[in-house]
């Protein structure tokens, strides 16, 4: 098991740096400078030329790439063009916000969707089950950017629906958020339900005299939810890389919003630093999720 | 004698998507089993044995239904039962163990844990005096480090030592019947007579009587006091158990005898009954085995024959009855 872990984690090493090599590649052939960026055309040309040097802008390529993957691995993401700040510490200031978003977003989606995939899975084929899987279908197929705006329209006068100012600023871009996740959460439960409801331990269970309420929960639920809890785990990842849509539209100012503002201002350093971030935590979430499906699974643990 | 369960006229049909007809799988079958007795049901895959004792237990699945007869348990009727009281007999009073060993415990819990709920389900026992009772019951079925293997999961173990911990399970509560449905069907041959030595003895030891599902006479000659053949849904012939293998009555027993490797003189190619098992929605309007039948006429073509009793108990669905034997 541990050995298993170990390997996994090694894996993403290779995975990680063709990443920061993809992304590097990729926002290094988009046209703009940097130094007309942050001075705008207000500037000599010999001081341009000084900048540019100094910011090795005319280095090659690959060398750019390995200094700022040097860098990169003591903790050091460049300095922000537009802000002038150390890109780490700018994206550490909008993490929280990301963060607090996000798993209150993911509690959301868990809280609503796993109860009503239960209920419908039980329930099949009745109006309970037609109705949930119709609004959640309803969830997942909707514009986050549409239903932002529905919400805010019908709750402008009860909830804040802009920027941030305590906990109840969250409640919206939560619902916006999590409302998806739920869809996809409640649908995936239910069908994994039916699935692991066919089995013939479910009939071993049934044939014990369990009754119903104990043969889901203790004997469906647990191998149901084995594929939920690895979508979970990878859904949270992603949902801590930041909502770029649903922070731009809540004026939240999160790593989404900051990945928003760097597109704008062109700013590179500060791109790549939330897109490598973002890269980071996906690529953490697939871990979590596989060790904590070999930790759930004991089929998986013993090998 | 006092029978146990006695099952009457039972009808099991089943609904499949988009159609009105319902598919009748087990059609006016009855049954009964001594109190201490082992009965055995035999027929090929197919022909509503597992669909018999799936209904008595009340685990029909979900498009399944019982349309009419009864199932008399202590005096009660188990087809009528609310769920509630059924659940109180199910792993208590009446067992069920399954054909498939590898599918039947649950993957991710314990082989105790599987083991002590199906105690504590039925009695008052705490968690620590389960555990013991769950470990005595390993070591009864034969599992060597019964405590060890207690905190395995059913992938740690092979498919023998899994059968023997559902039969473990299903003793749990010294039931007075246990449904095996094929429990060695999925096993080695050496395996399946250690299996079959290990209900034996359980049987002996507290007198519970079985209903013993199989598609193999062997295991009947094994186990069995009483045999029921059955053949698309219904009951072709019962006899005792010497009374079959020495002159059983209805021809397609006499295939089924006839494929029992044991019986084919050395070098002798594998019997086998010609054609297949009818399908249930289209059955044939006379004998339902007249289709496969070297034997049958016009007579059995048109018409239905009923279960005659030739004496003794001994019954079969055959116009040509004991006259059979003596043909071929
Ligand atoms: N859930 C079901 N839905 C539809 N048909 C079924 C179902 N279960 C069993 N059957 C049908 O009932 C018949 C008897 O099946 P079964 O009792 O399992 O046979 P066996 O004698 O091999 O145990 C078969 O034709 C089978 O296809
Ligand atoms: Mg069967």
């Amino acid at each position: 098991m541990a050995k298993h872990i170990v390997k996994r984690i090694l894996i993403t090493i290779p995975v990680l740096l063709g990443i920061v090599l993809l992304i590097f590649f990729m926002l290094n052939v988009v046209p703009g400078d940097p130094v007309t960026v942050m001075m705008k055309e207000h500037l000599k040309e010999d001081v341009v030329e000084n900048l540019r040097k100094s910011m090795h802008l005319d280095d090659p390529f690959f060398l750019r790439y390995l200094r700022y993957v040097l860098d990169m691995l003591r903790g050091d993401l460049g300095m922000s063009w537009k802000l002038n700040r150390p890109v780490t510490k700018v994206i550490a200031q909008a993490f929280p916000y990301t963060c607090r978003l996000a798993v209150a977003a993911a509690l959301f989606s868990w809280i609503m969707g796993i109860p009503v995939g239960v209920l419908s899975a039980v329930k099949k084929n009745s109006l309970i089950d037609h109705l949930s899987m119709g609004v959640s279908l309803f969830g997942v197929s909707m514009p986050v950017f549409w239903v932002a705006l529905i919400l805010q329209n019908t709750f402008k006068n009860v909830l804040p629906v802009s920027g941030v100012s305590g906990w109840r600023s969250y409640i919206l871009p939560t619902v916006v958020l999590g409302w998806s996740s739920a869809g996809r959460i409640a649908r995936l439960t239910r069908s994994n339900l039916l699935e692991v409801l066919r089995n013939d331990y479910i009939r071993t269970a049934r044939s014990k005299g369990l009754p119903p309420f104990t043969v889901i929960t203790r004997h469906a639920l647990k191998n149901a939810l084995i594929p939920v809890i690895t979508v979970m785990a990878i859904q949270i990842s992603s949902l801590l890389s930041g909502a770029v849509i649903t922070e731009s539209v809540f004026a939240i100012p999160g790593v989404g919003s900051l990945a928003v503002s760097a597109i704008n201002n062109r700013d590179m350093p500060l791109l790549q630093g939330t897109v490598i971030f973002t890269a980071v935590l996906i690529i953490a979430g697939n871990l979590v999720a596989d060790v904590l499906y070999s930790i759930i699974d004991p089929r998986i643990r013993v090998e | 004698m006092e029978n146990i369960l006695s099952i009457k006229d039972l009808v099991v049909s089943f609904a499949s998507d988009g159609r009105k007809d319902r598919a009748v799988a087990v059609n006016g079958l009855s049954l009964d089993i001594p109190r201490g007795g082992t009965v055995g049901l035999v027929g090929e895959s197919g022909c509503g044995k597992s669909v018999t004792s799936l209904s008595v237990m009340g685990l029909l699945a979900e498009n399944g239904r019982v349309d009419a007869g009864e199932a008399r348990f202590a005096g009660q009727d188990l087809l009528k039962l609310p769920d509630r009281e059924l659940r109180k007999l199910r792993g208590n009073r009446i067992s069920m163990i399954f054909q498939e060993p590898m599918t039947s415990l649950n993957p991710v819990l314990t082989v105790g844990r599987q083991l002590t709920e199906a105690i504590r389900q039925h009695s008052d026992m705490d968690k620590a005096a389960a555990k013991a009772r769950a470990i005595e019951l390993l070591e009864h079925v034969g599992i060597p480090e019964a405590a060890t293997r207690f905190g395995n999961y059913p992938h740690q173990l092979s498919g023998g030592m899994r059968q023997r911990v559902m039969i473990g399970m299903a003793m749990a509560m010294t039931p007075d019947l246990l449904i095996a449905d094929e429990p060695t069907t999925a096993l080695d041959v050496s395996i399946e007579a250690q299996i079959l030595r290990l209900m034996k003895d359980l049987q002996r030891r507290h007198g519970t009587s079985i209903l013993m599902i199989t598609h193999n006479l062997g295991v009947v000659a094994e186990l069995c006091d009483e045999v029921y053949v059955m053949y698309a849904g219904e009951v072709v012939e019962r006899a005792d158990v010497f009374t079959l293998f020495r002159d059983c009555a209805h021809p397609y027993t006499r295939g089924l005898m006839a494929s029992l490797p044991r019986m084919t003189p050395k070098g002798q190619r594998l019997y086998n009954i010609r054609g297949t098992v009818p399908n249930l929605r289209a059955m044939p309007a006379g004998c339902r085995f007249a289709p496969r039948c070297e034997l049958a006429s016009e007579r059995c073509h048109a018409e239905k024959p009923g279960l005659i009793d030739l004496g003794g108990g001994h019954l079969c669905r055959c116009f040509l009855r004991g006259e059979a034997a003596n043909h071929e």
